[in-house]
């Protein structure tokens, strides 16, 4: 007994000393007496998506050092937190951060399921986050006022990259589509549909496929069977590059792939020129972008990591220099000033002229289509891709369902 | 819809073949060491890695196909020789956790040799395309594969049955300590098993190359799949995990025409119920 008692004794004081520990942060933070402000990334750093967690960690590193990693006279102070790409983890990380360093604003996440998950944290603790990934939740259902969102919304990917195919091969109108069967690969057959029929596109009919999924071959079976003109690859990350490597296989020259947000150039690297070539894509990021913001962060990135960069990568940049911005015109590092200063705010964005929906907290930016090169076409071993059209219409009004009011 | 269903049939034995022949080779060492072999998917993964590797430098693609089941097979031997061999005597959890131990080593070495990224190789040329059945178009590689694992699995077949190494390898599943008294050398035998069902895990890894890629995981993937082919096959039956590999690719396959989405979670059923009703596979023995 007296043993257990000495360990409660031991723990009240360890709780006490924490407790104070926080106050005592919070109430210097909240003072402004600190000299240093602490900005975080959140993503995966170890697992299947390590390669993402670190592209992200090198595109904010550029953003800081453009300023020399200062705002408004502060040293700013980077923190990392590794979610391993599960959504319990990353809140737990945050939390830790928070408490233990008091970050104020994080680049997080770049996996939709995780940064959600991060959302509510963020609204509860009254950090700034702002999230990448595919969900249109983060500027839809659950919305937040501390959450903005830097991918394009999955109305805007969809209809860029099928008005795109519309105009490019107006004979092709019969659509089947191929979805992973989660969240985000449902969402983007929602504005599949949406789109195919502003622009008078058949579809034929859709396979739901489960994450995860190395045999392809069935469905393709299945789809080919039903003479389309295009296949939709709605899926994602290592499902979409094993889809496109066993479609390559079935030669169907007629049967245009399309991949609306399917695969970025982190994944183009894993397959062949022949198995990539002539494959049409939407994408949130390509390193030739024809505007002054991007061709200096090109550079740079070139100079720094001899690597040109990529979705994850690009997201660390823009979302890390937007922050700073924002902060910068808000003349204030308070997250309330900065969110208040970001809602409508317009600038040039690696995008060119960018703003954000004051009411959504959506990055009205564009969306890129692009046609895959065949390998003799290629410059460089990173010359992927040839932009074919951009387009930026943001999702329509009615059907988002963000309940905010500004 | 008949000719659908058809097409999903000949989709899935293509399929099923090459899980029959994964899981050929995981049966082999079951039986041999009674040990189900942790380390299978990432001899698996060697061998894709080993193809890609091979072809790269300019080897004909048949040349760095046998060397997906050469390479994977002599690290198979020296694994076992100087690894499993020294704890056949411990209890059966050490040997579990040594192959479980050696799988991951096997996944960090690519990961440090090739990289993170997953890795493409297209099908040779004249593989190149589908063939039209009329009712439907099957890719030529698919069906390259499919024969190639077929003929593979006929060629261990005739090793087993038809050959001494065979006739002790039975022996060695069926009744190991009467052919100790025979005079078989049951360790000799054991490795050369190993070696064998880790060559076969290695070139089924090179076969699905220009269709799955290289990943350091993609082990994992096969791995499941090929434990439920054996479940159902029977644990320690060699020819019921071809059936039961048939079987599941045909399931895999047809069910896409109905129930897409439950493709995969069907094949857990096929196997939930198995166990329910003949626990001891569809050719085990009780």
């Amino acid at each position: 007994m007296a043993h257990s008692l000495e360990l409660s004794r031991r723990h009240l004081l360890q709780a006490g000393a924490a407790t104070l520990g926080s106050s005592l942060a919070g109430i210097t933070w909240a003072q402004g007496k600190a000299d240093t402000l602490t900005m975080g990334v959140l993503s995966q750093q170890t697992g299947t998506f390590a390669y993402a967690g670190e592209l992200v960690l090198k595109g904010a590193k550029l953003a800081l050092e453009e300023r020399n990693a200062q705002i408004l006279g502060r040293k700013i102070n980077l923190v990392v937190r590794d979610d391993e790409g599960k959504p319990a983890v990353g809140v737990r990380r945050l939390t830790e951060a928070i408490t233990a360093d008091s970050l104020r604003f994080f680049a997080g996440n770049f996996s939709s399921a995780v940064g959600l998950a991060q959302l509510e944290v963020a609204q509860q603790e009254k950090v700034f986050q702002y999230a990448a990934g595919g969900s249109e939740d983060f500027t839809g259902a659950r919305c937040s006022p501390n959450t903005f969102q830097w991918s394009a919304h999955a109305y805007t990917a969809l209809r860029a990259t099928l008005e795109y195919v519309s105009k490019a091969m107006p004979d092709k109108k019969k659509i089947y589509t191929i979805t992973a069967d989660y969240a985000f690969g449902q969402s983007l057959l929602h504005y599949t549909k949406v789109a195919a029929k502003e622009l008078g596109l058949e579809l034929l009919g859709n396979d739901n496929h489960p994450s995860g999924e190395r045999q392809f071959t069935q469905y393709f079976t299945k789809a080919l069977s039903t003479k389309p003109d295009l296949i939709c690859l709605l899926t994602a990350g290592a499902d979409a590059v094993t889809a496109v490597r066993q479609f390559n296989s079935f030669g169907a020259k007629t049967v245009q792939l399309v991949g609306p947000w399917t695969l970025e150039v982190d994944q183009l690297k894993e397959l062949s020129p022949q198995m990539r070539a002539g494959l049409v894509l939407g994408l949130n990021y390509y390193q030739d972008i024809d505007t002054p913001v991007n061709k200096t962060f090109v550079e740079r990135y070139r100079k720094a990591y001899q690597s040109v960069p990529s979705y994850a990568s690009a997201y660390g940049y823009d979302s890390f220099r937007t922050i700073l911005l924002a902060m910068e015109r808000a003349k204030s590092v308070e997250v309330a000033a900065v969110i208040k200063t970001m809602e409508g705010m317009q600038f040039d964005s690696i995008f060119g002229p960018t703003s954000i929906d004051a009411r959504t907290h959506q990055t009205v930016r564009p969306y890129f289509v692009v046609k895959c090169k065949e390998e003799s076409a290629m410059k460089s071993e990173f010359d992927f891709a040839t932009i074919v059209a951009e387009g930026s219409k943001p999702q329509p009004l009615e059907l988002n369902e963000c309940k905010r009011k500004v | 819809m008949a000719s659908l269903i058809a097409a999903q049939v000949v989709n899935g034995l293509m399929i099923g073949m090459l899980y029959a022949l994964t899981a050929f080779g995981l049966s082999i060492i079951k039986g041999l060491l009674n040990v189900p072999n942790f380390a299978h998917g990432a001899f698996y993964a060697f061998g894709a890695y080993v193809c890609f590797a091979a072809h790269k430098v300019g080897l004909p693609f048949a040349l760095a196909l046998a060397l997906s089941f050469v390479v994977p097979a002599l690290l198979g031997v020296v694994i076992e020789k100087f690894g499993l061999t020294r704890l056949m005597q411990a209890p059966y959890l050490y040997q579990l956790l040594f192959l479980f131990g050696a799988a991951l080593v096997m996944e960090q070495l690519i990961i440090i040799i090739w990289g993170a990224e997953g890795l493409s190789m297209s099908p040779p040329d004249v593989f190149q395309g589908a063939f039209d059945l009329g009712f439907t178009v099957v890719p030529r590689y698919l069906v390259f594969n499919g024969l190639m694992a077929g003929l593979t699995i006929v060629a261990v077949y005739l090793l087993i049955e038809r050959t001494r190494f065979g006739s002790q390898i039975r022996a060695g599943i069926d009744k190991r300590e009467m052919a100790q008294c025979l005079g078989v050398d049951i360790g000799r035998l054991i490795t050369a098993g190993f070696g064998l069902g880790a060559g076969l895990a290695g070139f089924s890894g090179g076969l699905v190359l220009p269709l799955l890629g290289a990943t350091a995981t993609m082990g994992n993937d096969m791995m499941s799949i090929a434990f439920v082919v054996l479940v159902i096959g029977g644990l320690g039956s060699i020819y019921g995990a071809i059936a039961a590999g048939l079987l599941i690719g045909v399931i895999q396959s047809v069910s896409t025409v109905f129930v897409p989405a439950a493709s995969t979670v069907l094949i857990y059923v096929v196997m939930v119920v198995t166990l329910m009703v003949r626990p001891q596979g569809l050719f085990g023995e009780r």
